[in-house]
């Protein structure tokens, strides 16, 4: 069935109206129709994180909510992060630690730690291994990441 | 793809009439366990009937009664609602240590419960504090202790049409400290090999585990040993839970390795709760 649902939200500021396909998930949704490519599609079954995106704020696997669950809702994602051609300030540490190798995992990374920085500004280690409990890097660069986040805290 | 029609339902009254006439008819909140559901094939709904903004399924407070946690209320609500961690904070951590951070800013504590697993780690606090489940349909509400909630490996109560309006965790509340363990094969975000729940109650304890039987079970043999015999020895009395449990062996563990755990996982929380 390719039933669509008109739906009204909000991505990366932005204020939209589209048709989603009922069948479809966010993160088909995301990728497909909104073109935003930086949210990635790793295990579709919510294990691996790498299709995290903030919906009203929060951190989300992409793959397990519907696309028409975006109604009235707000969405962030990796793209929505730079302002005026800056990097985020957790964009720009994950670049000066090096905390990838493939950056397959990043985007989810990133927008897992934003969402951490912006309710916890002084996270511990144990809050951060908390907040980045379902996003997986297979390259292995977690101690990069902790200390990108760490260093882009308290600000 | 998946195919179904999708409603969006924010009113109460209209969620019975979907629920009765349609055939399979799937209640979607968090959708955690209903997505991956569908796309492995073992969930085949017609429809998917959103329930998560009834104002109903989203209370989250404290009264007289205890406390309430409506069926759309999220794992990391209930996990930073102060009333959950200061007053029982043993299902807070039951709550935490389901999935990720970002499954719980979708999964629900009352999905938790209606997939009626067994391994389900909310299940073992909320024996151990006699919540209740608030179901309600078409003629009305109806409340049952959680113990007859859990009636099968994924087999709950509920009738058709009828859904889970709120879980209460009564009062009074446990005088005396509460933990749960878990044992998996990954220290986190995998579902619990066992799951035990120990809360003091001023002299008294309360046990339950999950992922040792078709259903969550409380460890009656132990806290009749301590709470009525007097026993004191909690190696002694941590063996008595092989009578109360009939683990499998799955892909988690083997019978063996779940009898062992479970023994001592439950000792340890009595050297937690009760005191060395
Ligand atoms: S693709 Fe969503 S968690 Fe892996
Ligand atoms: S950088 Fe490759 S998966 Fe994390």
């Amino acid at each position: 069935m390719s039933e669509k649902i008109t739906i009204n939200f909000t991505v990366n500021g932005e204020k939209e109206q589209r048709e989603a396909v009922v069948g479809h998930t966010l993160l088909r949704f995301i990728r497909n129709e909104l073109h935003l490519t930086g949210v990635k599609e790793g295990c579709g079954i919510g294990e691996c994180g790498a299709c995290v995106v903030l919906l009203d704020g929060k951190p989300v696997n992409s793959c397990l909510v519907l696309a028409v669950e975006l109604d009235g809702r707000e969405l962030v994602t990796i793209e929505g992060l730079s302002k005026n051609g800056e990097l985020d300030r957790v964009q720009q540490a994950f670049i000066d630690h090096a905390a990838f190798q493939c950056g397959y995992c990043t985007p989810g990374m990133i927008l897992s730690a934003r969402a951490l920085l912006d309710r916890k500004p002084n996270p511990t280690d144990a809050d951060i291994d908390e907040a980045l409990s379902g996003n997986l890097c297979r390259c292995g660069a977690y101690q990069e990441i902790r200390g990108a986040i760490k260093a882009s805290s308290g600000k | 793809m998946l195919s179904y029609d999708y409603i969006k339902c924010t009113d109460l009254r209209n969620v019975f009439q979907e629920l009765e006439e349609g055939q399979q008819v799937y209640p979607l909140a968090g959708g955690t366990d209903l997505i991956v559901g569908m796309r492995g094939g073992k969930f085949a709904p017609k429809t998917l009937l959103d329930i998560k903004d009834i104002p109903e399924f989203n209370v989250l407070e404290e009264n007289d009664q205890g406390i309430t946690i409506g069926a759309a209320v999220t794992l990391n609500e209930a996990t930073t609602f102060a009333p959950i961690r200061d007053n029982v904070p043993v299902l807070a951590e039951g709550c935490h240590s389901v999935g990720s951070y970002a499954i719980r800013n979708r999964a629900t504590v009352a999905g938790n419960i209606c997939n009626a697993s067994p391994a389900a780690d909310t299940a073992a606090p909320l024996y151990c504090l006699d919540a209740v489940v608030n179901i309600v349909g078409s003629d009305g509400t109806r409340s049952v202790p959680i113990r007859e909630f859990f009636t099968g490996p994924g087999k709950n109560a509920l009738n058709k049409g009828e859904l889970v309006q709120s879980i209460l965790i009564p009062r009074p509340y446990p005088e005396g400290k509460g933990v749960y363990f878990k044992a998996s094969r990954t220290g986190s975000v995998d579902l619990a090999t066992v799951g035990v729940a120990v809360q003091r109650w001023g002299a008294q304890v309360r046990i339950a585990i999950g992922a040792v039987a078709a259903t969550p079970v409380r460890a009656l043999s132990v806290e009749k040993a301590v709470n009525e015999k007097g026993q004191k020895d909690w190696t002694e009395a941590a063996r008595l839970v092989h009578d109360d449990i009939s683990p499998i062996t799955d892909l988690r563990g083997s019978r063996e390795y779940r009898y062992h755990m479970v023994e001592v996982l439950v000792r340890r929380g009595l050297e937690q709760t009760m005191g060395v």
